[in-house]
């Protein structure tokens, strides 16, 4: 008998059904959306936070002091250590090597324009290398890829040709050069000197020191410097989740985690973590966290997903009121039905039962509903905004199966016990 | 004439009659509809508040990304330009827009193991400027303090060197001997971590350059606010003055705001959607639910158009004490998430208001307006017959 009430309530006010539902779809998929978007904001913002540049500094490790100012380094004595270019790909290789996004090595030498006395910073480095890494032949990586920031007029130099060169802009206004000269350049002390001619292909601008320099190929200023292979720092972009206290202490001191706290550490993308797993990965390195990227990176992201957070929150309340009322609504225009109910001799225990089981089967279809319609959604406000699309996180399903049960039952509840009270001849007679 | 106008007046009166009894007699109902709107206008002032405030609250996140302009002279190599230039520099830029701003000088000093880079800044400045530094110990804190400094983390590693050390400075040229309290160290995975920091005043006398800095970096608010133009106007001001934004910081600034403020807008325009749509259910059920008003108010006689101008000026009622008392919920729902995000209140703008107004009224309008012409075609014998 209760089963083909239910059926009959169904069949009966198909279109007032119908409403209940399509308004628990709307809500189920925006906020399933909302939760989809807010879970994977952190990976996309991060990605779009590249842009700020490389977040690691790898150096060799060095005892010594560098004294370098602006660009050029005032000590000549300094006992130069260098990294090999071959141990390169093995950055690739760590635990957290799909959150390396890029990375470019540097190799920096003090020369001077013919012509002038004031030394300028000669930088080597990659453009924008083919460099097979395990498991992706088709690797490509360099400044390119890390500073997205670097405004080239002219053309970028290619990696392989010898002597196409960047000139930083501030240098190339201040010597009148232009995209197209050929400039000599003279490096070493006074009795090993030696000069080359360059062409300038691109004049960079960054507003920061390469804005005085020039910036080559790795393999030109190795050549230049007569040092094959040998690498003085490597910039490595990372993706990273904001720092928490677990990684404020490992920075602290690592030896002081235990052995739970090492292997969350470790498998967690802090930039710490992944700085850690870099240094491993080189020899005879060290690496260090470019703060400025890194902790401005983690403030921003945190804000980011506070906001979203905060949002879909609120927009979760905001349409459980609404589902509520419009459960309300719909119980209360009933009451010719329970009061007939009533008469006929039906408890208010079942009357409730009828009213929430009603309440619970709408709950679910609509939270179904809405759920595939929510991945929709998610996929098409992630193409919009990030161009890429966003995987679907299980938990949002039971979660959203809840709530949206949940709320159907909430909003039913007050209405039914407002009308159980009813008296069913008031009621029958038409005074509602 | 007369008779007209009586009949005119008992046609008001009947109606006005018709909207208190049907408010009066439906309370609960009413009452559900009026909050359903409230909480509908709610939400869109309060992320319409929000959405107008992003840009301008998370570019002064983003500043958590340090200096994004720079000043510094002309010459290349290590040339030197006034401080008093770099004063006069702070005083074109509008304080609101000033973040934080420090000058620089560097040389070389010698410690007791070895040559160290020094440089001398103005911390409550570089605080502000640099938020993004790891200290370890404490900043320096007074502008006059030429007791204390601050090392690099690298520099202190290297020279055995723990916050409260003493440190030994001198410089053959100027003849300065003088040891200084380490008071932090600091840690930015950049060049600072290789130097120490000491107040400008302190460094030009170490390095006998008295009324001179290097450059300066500044922290400037840059939305709606152009950086270029201002370069532009310092360096034809001071022809020895080179000035520039930062690209590192600038071009990325821009990409990230577009990018929040378009997952912003459309987040915003979902919920709207959502929030509008539940509004219109409720009051869609709440009209359907008086078909047999319609049909008994038919079979008396009133006319169609009479019918669609009660229910309209019904749900204007219930409406409009909804949106005003949502815009009042709403502004304090803003407040609430602007404490909540950015700690900070978010701007009442006078925009909002109509744009609420017409989101929900329109929303609320149609919801009834669909149901009553439903209605409306239906013979009225089949209603008041049942079903």
């Amino acid at each position: 008998m209760f089963i083909r009430m239910l059926r009959q309530s169904f069949l009966r006010g198909r279109k007032r059904k119908a409403l209940a539902v399509a308004t628990i779809v709307i809500s189920a998929s925006l906020i399933s959306a909302l939760m989809t978007i807010s879970i994977n904001v952190g990976d996309k913002m991060s990605r779009e936070l590249k842009s700020y540049g490389a977040n690691i500094n790898l150096l060799p490790k060095s005892e010594s002091i560098p004294l370098e100012i602006g660009g050029i380094d005032y000590n000549p004595l300094r006992g130069q250590s260098f990294l090999a270019e071959t141990d390169l790909p093995a950055i690739k290789e760590i635990f957290w090597r799909n959150n390396i996004a890029g990375f470019a090595p540097f190799l920096k030498t003090p020369v001077r324009l013919a012509g002038q006395r004031q030394p300028v910073q000669l930088i080597g480095t990659w453009f924008d290398r083919h460099q097979p890494v395990a498991n992706e032949p088709d690797y490509r990586t360099g400044v390119r890829q890390i500073n997205p920031f670097w405004e080239v007029v002219g053309d970028w130099p290619e990696d392989r040709a010898f002597g196409g060169v960047l000139l930083g802009a501030g240098l190339a206004a201040a010597a009148g050069l232009e995209v197209g000269d050929r400039i000599r350049i003279e490096l070493g002390e006074a009795e090993r000197q030696q000069s080359a001619e360059l062409q300038v292909v691109g004049l960079l601008k960054t507003g920061g020191a390469e804005d005085q320099s020039i910036v080559a190929p790795l393999a030109t200023v190795q050549q230049l410097t007569g040092l094959p292979g040998k690498i003085q720092a490597v910039s490595v972009s990372a993706l990273t989740v904001p720092e928490n206290a677990l990684a404020k202490k490992a920075r602290r001191n690592l030896d002081a985690l235990n052995t739970e706290e090492y292997d969350r550490w470790y498998c967690t993308a802090y930039v710490s973590t992944i700085a850690h797993q870099v240094e491993e990965a080189i020899p005879n390195s060290a690496a260090r966290p470019i703060w400025q990227v890194a902790a401005g990176e983690g403030a921003v992201m945190r804000k980011i997903q506070l906001l979203l957070l905060v949002v879909t929150v609120a927009a979760f309340i905001a349409s459980s009121l609404g589902i509520s009322s419009l459960m309300s609504t719909t119980i209360m225009e009933r009451s010719g039905e329970i009061g007939l109910m009533k008469a006929l001799g039906a408890a208010d225990r079942a009357v409730y039962l009828l009213f929430l089981s009603e309440a619970a089967v709408v709950g679910i279809i609509g939270g179904l509903l809405g759920c595939g319609a929510g991945a929709g959604l998610a996929q098409l406000i992630s193409l919009g905004i990030f161009r890429s699309t966003v995987p679907f996180a299980p938990v949002t399903l039971p979660v959203i199966l809840f709530t949206s049960v949940l709320i159907a039952l909430v909003g039913s509840l007050a209405p039914s016990r407002h009308i159980t009270r009813l008296l069913p001849a008031e009621v029958l007679h038409g005074r509602n | 004439m007369a008779a007209i106008s009586l009949q005119q007046r008992q046609n008001l009166r009947m109606f006005l009659r018709i909207l208190l009894q049907s408010l009066r007699i439906r309370k609960s109902r009413v009452l559900i509809a009026f909050c359903s709107i409230l909480i509908g206008a709610a939400v869109v002032f309060a992320l319409l508040s929000l959405y107008f405030d992003i840009s301008i609250k998370m570019s002064r996140e983003l500043r958590a990304y340090g200096a994004n302009f720079f000043v510094g002279a002309a010459e290349t190599g290590q040339p030197t330009l006034e401080a008093d230039i770099y004063r006069r520099v702070l005083e074109q830029i509008p304080a609101q827009r000033l973040v934080g701003a420090s000058p620089y000088l560097y040389g070389v000093a010698r410690l007791d193991l070895g040559n160290a880079v020094l440089a001398g800044v103005d911390f409550t400045g570089l605080r502000r400027l640099s938020p993004f530094w790891q200290v370890e110990g404490k900043w320096v804190a007074v502008d006059f303090d030429e007791e204390h400094c601050m090392i690099g983390r690298a520099l202190a590693r290297n020279m055995a060197l723990k916050v409260g050390d003493q440190l030994r400075v001198f410089k053959r040229e100027t003849g300065f001997n003088q040891s200084l309290t380490v008071r932090g160290i600091v840690e930015t995975g950049q060049a600072e971590d290789d130097q120490i920091f000491v107040n400008l005043s302190l460094a030009q006398k170490i390095l006998g350059q008295p009324g001179r800095i290097n450059h300066a970096m500044l922290s400037i608010l840059s939305r709606d606010f152009d950086t270029d133009a201002l370069a532009a106007r310092l360096k034809e001001q001071w022809p020895g003055v080179t000035a520039a934004p930062l690209r590192k910081v600038s071009y990325s600034e821009g990409k990230i705001l577009e990018k929040i403020k378009g997952l912003m807008a459309l987040v915003a325009v979902i919920i709207l959607a959502a929030t509008t749509f539940c509004v219109m259910t409720t009051l869609v059920a709440m009209v359907v639910e008086r078909t047999r008003e319609i049909a008994l108010l038919k079979s008396l006689g009133a006319e169609n158009r009479s019918i669609v101008r009660q229910f309209l000026i019904e749900t204007c009622c219930i409406s409009l004490a909804g949106i005003a008392g949502g815009m009042l919920v709403g502004f304090l729902l803003a407040q609430l998430l602007g404490q909540a995000v950015f700690g900070a209140a978010i701007s009442f703008r006078i925009a909002v208001v109509p744009l609420t107004l017409t989101v929900s009224l329109v929303a609320a309008l149609l919801a009834a307006i669909m149901p009553v012409r439903m209605a409306l075609r239906i013979a009225p014998a089949t209603v008041l017959k049942g079903e």
